[in-house]
């Protein structure tokens, strides 16, 4: 090829660059979020995943729509009615609507799974910015806090605040948030001493950006994927916790949810009785609830990490 | 005797786009040689030695050609029957040779079972034979009792050597065996490497990217560029009277062993790019001798017996070789 | 540092854990709102009695002797007395202990020598229609919770086919003449079976799907790719190479495991009437019974941190290149 030639065709691919910067930023905007949500295409799992959770929010902002009775209405001249056009997933010993109390319960499970995985995000993420950018003494403190938390035993130690306080979703969002953040906490550090050494962590530290800047706005971003991972698994460690509170009895006693319909179905002996309905359909609320959440973090995880990936 | 023929070989690597490292290579290595085998990274030549391995990795297959070791076609074998002739009868030093140990076993256990799976042999007498194999690499023979980790990057390779050698194969691959260590012990490793196959007269291939460890250990070589043959023969031919362009950029790119020191010039530019079928030589966009018949299909020429060249010659080969000792030729990117 | 010296430091650290733990469990109940022996004490009594009831517990003392007196009960295993019964809170949970550590130790032993191999064979089949399936199945039983497939077994095995008990650990009225004359005996096991499949199913999914990633990292490792290259078997090389190393990590994740499981027992009792720490608790919480909450807890947090303490020594036997520092 001629010089020329080559000349020619360079300040050619020249406009055509500049046009495209012109009239691409929008694109890229685009871009940026087809690339966040490619795993999708990807992982047909996380996708699943995606799917239910989303049906599940819906039941619970209409649960008002969907559900054909009040959850506590009681009706005892029709009380363990089996499957039925009028009751479609029957009733308990006390009359109540199963369906019905199968969707206003996915309100508190959502809300409590998300507030739970916020806090704990939110704990754990700083905890291992700070212990990880600054090492020392405080890296030891804030890790032997960890090892603290990681030696509490977890369902007991929620079931005695939320004994000794008061029996509220608040007081279970808290408790639980009090020890989750440990494992996020852990990875996010380890990450971080890694991001330390990075040559545009070291770059901006001489430039002179203040420490807060440089965990911010230069290592927060990198360590986000790892932390909206563990917190997808916080939303389902708390669903189940939160089952397994409502099931021994500490559950808020106002509130209608699927660990306490297990409660009082195996209370009211409905295993003896035959009643599976009762005791069958609350457990599949919980179990896809949960099962959400791990394929969403899951296929996540999988994108994350290359290794994991498919040859 | 010949011990190994490579006819013709084509290699492929499935995938979006499929990758063609190994385009119709052929040599041969007769018993108690060594055959070099060099070029720049990214050329085909470790696929080359996978190949005749048997090693190759999932996805890569062999697509044309044929592989004859010892007289046996072992082209198409099955994975069982590649298995029994692997380490039995041909062994590899690979690339990798700092982290192909196994960290959670002592030197012994892995060296015992290597000898183990092809030989009913007795743990004592595999242990007697690891020790001996450790003195011949020269190791200290107490350190089989050592974990990886507490070897140095230059023993762990001389573990790798003591295991190839521990069925005696009839053939050793040695796949850059090296490139991993500091130059003083690459030395030292090269010699021995050497020596012990002067000993015990194993044949040897030699893969490397480095010219001059050809000249120090191998009777015959292979150039290859773009998963072609550019050119081969025995060494000192080679050395002396070399006709590719290719072949001259790499013996001025590395310090010549025998010669006067010269300053080291790499050839511009990088290997093509082996997923896209070429017509011509693929070395023509680097070459500074490159004519409008390079497009072309390349003949193999046999200027002596025994050395084969595939170049068009777009100029007469004494004037390459004489304008190829000049750096300028090399550096500067107008073509002729 | 040598073992010697890691194990040491390493005992040391657990007590200081064990006794801030305790520490936190103390003024966690000091700080609660309500008054412990409002139940206890009711309407009915006295000023006079009321105070000698308080004196009985203890809690008529300052805090800082409250304070060293529940200490000292953690060397001395003194936890003072029950609220609801008025009977030594440690003769009380002794023998729970053991109860709660047959059935989690054997849930737990369970779950591994499942899940490690289901999680290998998952590795092994990368890409295949029965790994995708493999590991939706774990997942399954990770979003599956305990006390549901609990009751699910109950109604099964028990109401329907009538193969196994609904729950408790023997039959009633038979006396053993030692906890381990018990727990050899065929009753004890039938009781056993149940109970312990149930949180297994539950707890393999950790180790199978850890050991997948593990595996998966492990298997691009060069040792292995030159394990095959030795003409080493795939399944010699799957087992004595990718599988070996890639255990490491699940030995990591077995001290968790175990903290879920001591956890867990709360759950896991409590659905099968199991007499142990965790349904001793869950039934001392709801009677505002303290002492005796306060030593179910301390007691499953110690074997928390002693099961933190095996992993460990455990992850050092299994990598050699721990130098224990």
């Amino acid at each position: 090829m001629s010089d020329q030639n080559k000349t020619a065709l360079d300040s050619e691919s020249n406009v055509d660059a500049l046009d495209t910067e012109l009239s691409t930023w929008r694109e890229r905007q685009a871009d940026a979020w087809r690339r966040r949500l490619a795993f999708l295409k990807r992982e047909p799992m996380g996708l699943a995943g995606i799917l239910i959770l989303l049906a599940i929010v819906l039941v619970a902002i209409f649960a008002p729509v969907i559900a054909p009775y009040e959850p506590t209405e009681t009706d005892y001249g029709n009380s363990l009615a089996p499957p039925s056009a009028e009751h479609p997933l029957g009733t308990d010993s006390a009359g109540r609507d199963i369906f019905s109390q199968l969707v206003f319960g996915a309100r508190p499970a959502l809300q409590i799974g998300l507030l739970s995985a916020i806090s704990v995000a939110f704990v754990g993420m700083n905890v291992g910015l700070v212990a990880g950018y600054y090492g020392g003494y405080v890296d030891d403190a804030l890790m032997r806090l960890v090892d603290f938390a990681y030696g509490i035993p977890f369902t007991p130690f929620i079931i005695v605040l939320v004994a000794l306080w008061e029996p509220s979703k608040w007081t279970i969002v808290g408790a639980i948030a009090l020890l989750l953040w440990r494992q996020t906490a852990r990875v996010v550090r380890s990450h971080v001493l890694n991001l330390k050494e990075k040559p545009f962590v070291k770059s901006a530290r001489t430039v002179g950006a203040s420490d807060r800047r440089i965990i911010y706005r230069h290592i927060a971003p990198n360590v986000l994927p790892l932390v909206f991972l563990y917190g997808s698994f916080a939303i389902a460690w708390a669903i189940l916790t939160e089952a397994a509170i409502s099931y021994l009895g500490f559950g808020d006693p106002t509130a209608v949810t699927w660990g306490q319909m297990l409660q009082s179905a195996q209370q009211s002996q409905a295993l003896a009785r035959d009643a599976w309905w009762w005791f069958t359909m609350p457990g599949i609320a919980i179990m896809l609830t949960v099962i959400s959440a791990f394929l969403i973090g899951r296929g996540y995880e999988e994108q994350l990490n290359p290794e994991l990936q498919e040859p | 005797m010949t011990l190994l023929e490579v006819n013709d070989l084509h290699v492929t690597y499935a995938g979006d786009p499929a990758v063609e490292a190994v385009r119709g290579v052929s040599f041969t290595l007769e018993e108690g040689e060594t055959l070099g085998i060099v070029g720049e990274s990214g050329c085909g030549k470790t696929t080359l030695a996978q190949a005749v391995m048997g090693a190759l990795p999932d996805n890569g297959e062999i697509t044309g050609g044929e592989i004859i070791f010892d007289g046996q076609d072992i082209t198409h074998l099955s994975n069982r029957q590649r298995r029994e002739i692997r380490w039995e009868r041909m062994s590899m030093i690979s690339q990798s040779a700092m982290n192909s140990l196994d960290p959670v076993y002592r030197v012994k256990d892995q060296i015992r079972e290597a000898i183990q799976e092809h030989r009913d042999v007795s743990d004592a007498e595999a242990y007697e034979r690891s020790r001996e194999l450790m003195e011949l690499v020269g190791l200290d023979p107490d350190r089989v009792e050592d974990y990886p980790h507490q070897l140095s990057g230059g023993m762990r390779q001389r573990v790798i050597i003591a295991m190839s050698l521990a069925l005696d194969p009839d053939l050793i691959i040695a796949d850059e065996p090296t490139t991993a260590l500091d130059v003083i012990i690459q030395e030292q490793i090269l010699y021995r490497i050497k020596e012990l196959q002067r000993e015990l007269g194993n044949s040897m291939v030699m893969v490397t990217h480095d010219i001059s460890v050809v000249a120090e250990t191998c009777d015959s070589m292979v150039v290859m560029y773009g998963g072609e043959l550019m050119e081969a023969g025995n060494v000192d031919e080679i050395f002396n009277n070399a006709h590719h362009p290719y072949t001259l950029g790499l013996q001025n790119a590395f310090p010549s062993v025998e010669g006067e020191k010269r300053d080291l010039t790499s050839i511009p530019g990088s290997p093509p790019d082996l997923s896209e079928p070429l017509e011509g030589c693929p070395f023509a966009s680097r070459c500074p001798f490159a004519a409008p018949e390079c497009e072309e299909k390349v003949p193999v020429r046999e200027p002596v017996d025994g050395h084969r060249v595939r170049c068009h010659e777009p100029v007469p080969f004494e004037q390459i070789r004489d304008r190829s000792g000049e750096d300028e030729t090399w550096l500067s990117q107008n073509k002729v | 540092m040598g073992l010697k010296e890691f194990v040491t430091r390493r005992i040391i650290q657990i007590v200081v854990l064990y006794f801030a733990i305790a520490t936190m469990l103390f003024f966690l109940f000091r700080a609660a709102p309500g008054d412990p022996l409002a139940a206890y004490i009711g309407t009915g009594f006295t000023q006079e009695q009321a105070a000698q009831i308080r004196a009985t517990f203890g809690l008529d003392q300052p805090i800082h002797v409250q304070y060293w007196k529940y200490m000292t009960s953690l060397v001395t295993f003194n936890f003072g007395l029950s609220y609801i019964t008025g009977d030594p809170v440690w003769g009380i949970i002794q023998d729970r202990i053991w109860n709660t550590l047959v059935l989690m130790g054997t849930s737990v032993i369970l779950a591994y020598l499942i899940g490690v191999p289901f999680g290998a064979y998952l590795a092994w089949n990368r890409g295949t229609k029965r790994e995708r399936f493999g590991v939706v199945f774990a997942l399954i039983s990770r979003s599956a919770p305990v006390f549901w497939t609990g009751l699910l077994g109950i109604w099964i095995f028990s109401f329907k086919l009538g193969w196994l008990p609904a729950g408790s650990m023997s039959q009633p009225g038979v006396t053993y003449s030692s906890k381990l004359a018990q727990f050899t005996s065929p009753s004890f096991l039938r009781h056993l079976i149940l109970p312990a499949l149930v949180q297994a199913f539950y707890f393999y999914s950790l180790p199978a799907l850890l050991m997948r990633n593990s595996m998966l990292e492990v298997m691009n490792e060069d040792f292995v790719d030159f394990a095959e290259l030795k003409g080493i078997s795939d399944f010699s090389v799957m087992l004595k190479h990718a599988a070996r190393n890639a255990l490491l990590p699940i030995v990591t994740a077995f001290a968790v495991a175990a903290g879920f499981a001591v956890g867990g027992s709360v759950v896991l009792e409590t659905v099968f009437a199991w007499p142990g720490l965790g349904r001793e608790m869950v039934r001392a919480v709801i009677a505002n019974d303290y002492p005796v909450a306060q030593a179910t807890f301390l007691i499953l947090a110690g074997l928390v941190l002693v099961a933190n303490f095996l992993a460990d020594l455990a992850y050092g036997y299994l990598d050699p290149r721990i130098t224990y520092d």
